[in-house]
């Protein structure tokens, strides 16, 4: 039976979402992660204009996203700009800035697929384990600039912006309202 | 017999990372995309150990896992999982079906090493194919020893070497030096309290990063015991109190598999220098006949046809050196190398008592020797032996 969503409390998403991209990026990419904005649809604070859906993408991005089904539902995007994507695609795979390029966009989706998967997971995971059992999507990857991620109505969005080193990563989480 | 490593992801930057890690391992990686890949890919190649993903398209890591559990033929292969999916009642589930081991993601490449290294032998690879270390590349030496005035020894005693001598007073501060950077050799007091010296042996046996690593054994002559089972579990070698350097050296060479040519061979200003050390007993002798050739071989190839065989620093003279110089001048003759000697006068004399060497002639010092060969007539006349 899945959870009503407005059980679970914002501290709960910030907490693991906060957990799972500082732990994947330490591990992963030796680079400290701190979250320093943040935005929930609904919520008392106005979105910051860094956060909203118009400033996202102004600069070409390279989005990975996973989901998640069963007690909970519901998607996380992360974005990334596109020189980040391939400074971390380096780094995971030990590639020099040349050999990235060279390599080509498959090699980086593949890269940001994986670093979205082990972040949702690490999310889920902390879910999993305070009572909420749900399973990981296969990642998928959305590229481009100057596009916006709409939810349908009935779901709620938290967006978490981090200072990676310098470097900006937003994490845009939608969960589906339950019955 | 090279292990295999099957991993199994549809990731292929997680395949990439996979086969980054093991890559200083002597092992063979292959990969598969998903789990019907990885199953046919299994039953070919018979893996060692398979990396398992549970979240894949065609067939997931679960359903592979269960198929393969199920194959009388497949089931022993023993498989850990890799995946990003670690809540713990799908831990526990999975478990179940049998795993030897759960790695969740994100991992580091070290824990991915060390959980292997439980399940396989895994061997380093030893750095490039053909060039041996030799005794002027610099190596790292772990002693562990509560008395720092043995390390202060060891340390004063092997400082005209390349190698770096790190003290560690506990089996602890060891093992965070180990874990940290893997020393090239450990020698380690037995006599450190509560039978730790043994402990630490097990530990450095058991870790992927050091199973090989050479580990030496540090005790006082008369502990015959304590000698007798480091002996027993595998102990390199043990060196007895009070420690006789030179020997000691000689001892980390061998373990690190050294080129020790070095000691005795050399090219200098265009000879070929052959020189015996002070004391020449037979384990040097062993030594030198080792290399003679192949080093004398190695210098004609690169042009120099011109040896000194240098004897001056020999305390005595013996039959083992006798015969090993005869074996030295009759190789220059047959590689058309003009030679000459150089000794000392308490070793001229000693050459009188010969048969054998009765003949020989020495020049006094190297620079003799080496303008000796200017002169036309010099150096056949002085290759009598």
């Amino acid at each position: 039976m899945p959870a009503a969503t407005h059980e679970i409390s914002e501290t709960l998403i910030r907490d693991n979402i906060t957990r799972a991209v500082c732990d994947v990026f330490k591990t992963m990419l030796q680079r400290t992660a701190k979250l320093d904005q943040m935005s929930i649809s609904g919520g008392p604070e106005e979105c910051p204009p860094a956060l909203r859906d118009e400033n996202l993408s102004q600069k070409p991005q390279v989005v990975g996203t996973v989901g998640f089904l069963g007690d909970i539902n519901g998607l996380i995007y992360l974005y990334f700009d596109d020189s980040f994507a391939k400074g971390c695609t380096g780094h995971l795979l030990g590639m020099s800035p040349a050999e990235v390029i060279e390599a080509g966009d498959e090699v980086i989706n593949d890269a940001i697929g994986e670093i979205t998967n082990m972040t949702v997971g690490s999310f889920k995971n902390g879910l999993c384990d305070q009572g909420y059992p749900c399973k990981l999507t296969i990642p998928s990857i959305l590229r481009g600039s100057n596009f916006s991620i709409e939810p349908i109505s009935d779901s709620l969005r938290f967006i978490y912006s981090f200072d990676a080193q310098g470097e900006r990563l937003v994490a845009d989480i939608i969960l589906k309202v339950g019955e | 017999m090279r292990n295999k490593i099957l991993t199994v992801d549809d990731s292929k930057t997680v395949r990439i990372i996979v086969r980054k890690t093991f890559k200083s391992y002597d092992c063979e990686i292959l990969e598969a995309a998903n789990g019907v890949e990885g199953l046919a890919l299994a039953a070919k190649s018979m893996p060692d150990l398979i990396l398992l993903d549970v979240t894949m398209p065609v067939m997931d890591g679960v359903e592979m896992l269960t198929k393969l559990k199920s194959d009388p033929q497949l089931k022993g292969i023993p498989v850990m999982m890799l995946t990003a999916e670690g809540g713990r009642d799908h831990v526990l589930k999975i478990a179940k079906i049998g795993v030897r081991d759960y790695i969740v993601k994100p991992f580091e490449e070290d824990v991915l090493v060390e959980k292997a290294g439980r399940i396989i032998d895994l061997k380093p690879l030893v750095d490039g194919p053909a060039k041996a270390r030799s005794l002027t590349d610099p190596a790292t030496i772990l002693v562990v020893e509560d008395k720092p005035a043995i390390i202060q020894q060891i340390q004063e005693g092997l400082k005209h070497t390349p190698w770096k001598i790190i003290g560690a007073a506990t089996q602890g501060e060891a093992i965070d030096y180990c874990s940290k950077t893997p020393p090239d050799l450990v020698i380690v007091s037995l006599s450190l309290p509560e039978e730790s010296a043994f402990a630490l042996f097990r530990l450095l046996r058991t870790n992927v990063k050091t199973k090989y690593t050479p580990v030496f054994g540090l005790v006082v002559k008369t502990e015959t015991g304590t000698l007798q089972q480091a002996q027993t579990v595998g102990f390199t070698t043990v060196i007895t109190k009070p420690i006789d350097c030179s020997d000691l050296e000689s001892r980390i060479a061998k373990a690190m598999n050294l080129d020790t040519s070095t000691r005795y061979f050399s090219i200098e200003e265009g000879f070929f220098v052959f020189k015996m050390p002070e004391n020449c007993t037979q384990a040097v002798l062993a030594e030198i006949a080792t290399y003679l050739k192949p080093k004398l071989t190695e210098a004609v190839d690169a042009g120099h046809n011109r040896a000194i065989i240098n004897v001056s620093a020999l305390r005595t003279l013996h039959m083992g050196v006798i015969k090993q110089l005869v074996q030295a001048m009759q190789l220059c003759r047959d590689a058309s190398v003009n030679y000459v000697l150089v000794g000392n006068a308490q070793l001229v004399s000693e050459c009188k008592g010969f048969e054998e060497t009765r003949t020989w002639s020495f020049f006094e010092t190297v620079e003799d020797a080496r303008a000796s060969f200017g002169k036309a007539t010099a150096a056949p006349a002085l290759a009598t032996a």
